[in-house]
């Protein structure tokens, strides 16, 4: 079972005060621990960012580039705003890093490098995770 | 004895140097307590009114509170209490001259007033304050994409932490709208933020000075922070924000302007005639961050930016 990550309930868990925005370092570094508390190593998880109002690049380093980084085997991204996206995209980039993300149609596809991400969809298809369709694309077969 | 600073009449990053000329030779008398005389003063924009404030820090901690005289123009005053400055400036400055108890401004050209960044916590609320007042006049005001609104949250995100990860100390972020008709005939979002911490030379002193050997100094430190993206935190991540920041003032053709010391250095657009680096400038604590996000106006309008 993959685990699934409601991002925006962690942030209420992880921080004092009702915030719906992912800004600073010190917020990142309290969701991300809270996040890397249930989370065995080398896994395969399903964060949702449904709910989450901006996300600014410190905190798109802090949770989800170093989740990748140093605890995650495949991380899955649902969810995103186009600006979650933008503010995601240049940091795992910059870090040669990548994640894969469920477009609204289901469809996934890598963000971040562009090396590292067929592995990640790879990954996936076989373990039976996900599958190709008629058309090409991929999507979940679970979760 | 007391040593008076003038506050230039027409206050922004342009007659910033004046400014910080004025205050570098005051403090540098001994101790001595410190006037800022701001009764001329015909305007300010955000920048002037967020760096008299760290000014005003930067003198406290150096000797007796120092004195401020408020702007005599009733206009003037009110505005600059509208803006939230008075509300700030009472913890700093002895203020003399009326000053009238306004309502801190909920006005269309007020995005933020005036609103201190000590924490973390500081910065979630002038987020939520921004993304709330902003999205309208982004969109409507300044023919941003209605999704660039986020990405204005962010960049202000981005620079109000340079305060909380770096500086030391607290400072002060503004943000506003108005009719730039003097530069650009168009209308702008400024967004200001300034502190009176150890600045950009302090803070990536013990991992890049060593690098940049004799050419190490205020200017370097900011090419370093603000074109090589580097941080004083070696974790890999670092560094992200002014980088962030320059992408999205990049796609909407904005200005990014950081003093520090006696440095600055530009991100310029073409629409003005700012040099990107320069150095010698008169000393000022802390840093100061200029952000201008211009109104898109087509080609076809005439214009010299695309929509």
């Amino acid at each position: 079972m993959i685990p699934h990550i409601m991002v925006h309930a962690v942030l209420q868990q992880a921080v004092a005060g009702f915030y719906t925005d992912l800004v600073t370092r010190p917020t990142g570094r309290a969701v991300r621990e809270n996040i890397e508390r249930d989370l065995p190593p080398g896994t395969i998880a399903v964060m949702d960012f449904t709910g989450v109002g901006c996300l600014d690049y410190s905190c798109a380093d802090e949770i989800v580039a170093k989740l990748v980084r140093d605890k995650v085997k495949v991380l899955l991204l649902r969810g995103l705003t186009e600006a979650h996206r933008e503010a995601i995209e240049p940091v795992l980039a910059g870090a040669g890093l990548a994640v894969l993300c469920e477009r609204a149609d289901g469809g996934l596809e890598g963000l971040g490098a562009s090396e590292p991400a067929p592995a990640l969809l790879d990954e996936l298809i076989e373990r039976r995770l996900a599958a190709r369709i008629p058309g090409g694309s991929i999507r979940l077969t679970a979760a | 004895m007391t040593r008076l600073i003038e506050v230039p009449t027409q206050f922004d990053d342009r007659s910033f140097d004046q400014f910080a000329a004025a205050y570098a030779q005051a403090a540098d008398g001994g101790g001595e307590r410190l006037l800022f005389d701001a009764h001329a003063a015909e305007w300010a924009s955000p920048y002037g009114l967020v760096g008299l404030l760290a000014a005003g820090e930067a003198a406290t901690r150096k000797g007796e509170r120092p004195l401020l005289t408020a702007p005599a123009n009733p206009d003037v005053v009110s505005y600059w209490a509208r803006a939230g400055f008075f509300r700030e400036a009472a913890d700093l400055f002895e203020v003399h001259g009326k000053v009238p108890k306004a309502k801190v401004a909920t006005e269309s050209e007020v995005l933020l007033p005036v609103t201190p960044v000590r924490a973390a916590e500081d910065v979630h609320g002038v987020v939520s304050t921004i993304q709330q007042r902003a999205s309208a006049i982004l969109s409507s005001e300044l023919g941003l994409d209605p999704k660039a609104t986020m990405g204005f949250a962010m960049a202000l995100s981005e620079s109000c932490q340079n305060i909380v990860e770096h500086a030391g100390t607290g400072g002060w972020v503004a943000v506003q709208a108005y009719n730039w008709r003097r530069k650009l005939a168009r209308r702008v979002v400024v967004i200001a933020v300034a502190d009176a911490g150890v600045g950009f030379r302090h803070s990536l002193e013990s991992t890049q000075a060593k690098r940049f050997g004799e050419r190490w100094g205020d200017a370097a430190a900011l090419e370093a922070a603000l074109i090589q993206g580097v941080s004083r935190f070696r974790d890999p991540g670092r560094g992200q924000g002014l980088a962030g920041i320059r992408r999205y003032l990049a796609r909407w053709e904005g200005k990014v302007a950081i003093r520090s010391g006696t440095a600055r250095i530009a991100i310029v657009p073409r629409w003005d005639d700012e040099v990107p680096l320069k150095e010698g400038l008169p000393a000022f604590p802390g840093s100061q961050v200029l952000l201008i996000i211009p109104e898109q106006v087509s080609e076809k309008a005439g214009g010299s930016s695309k929509q």
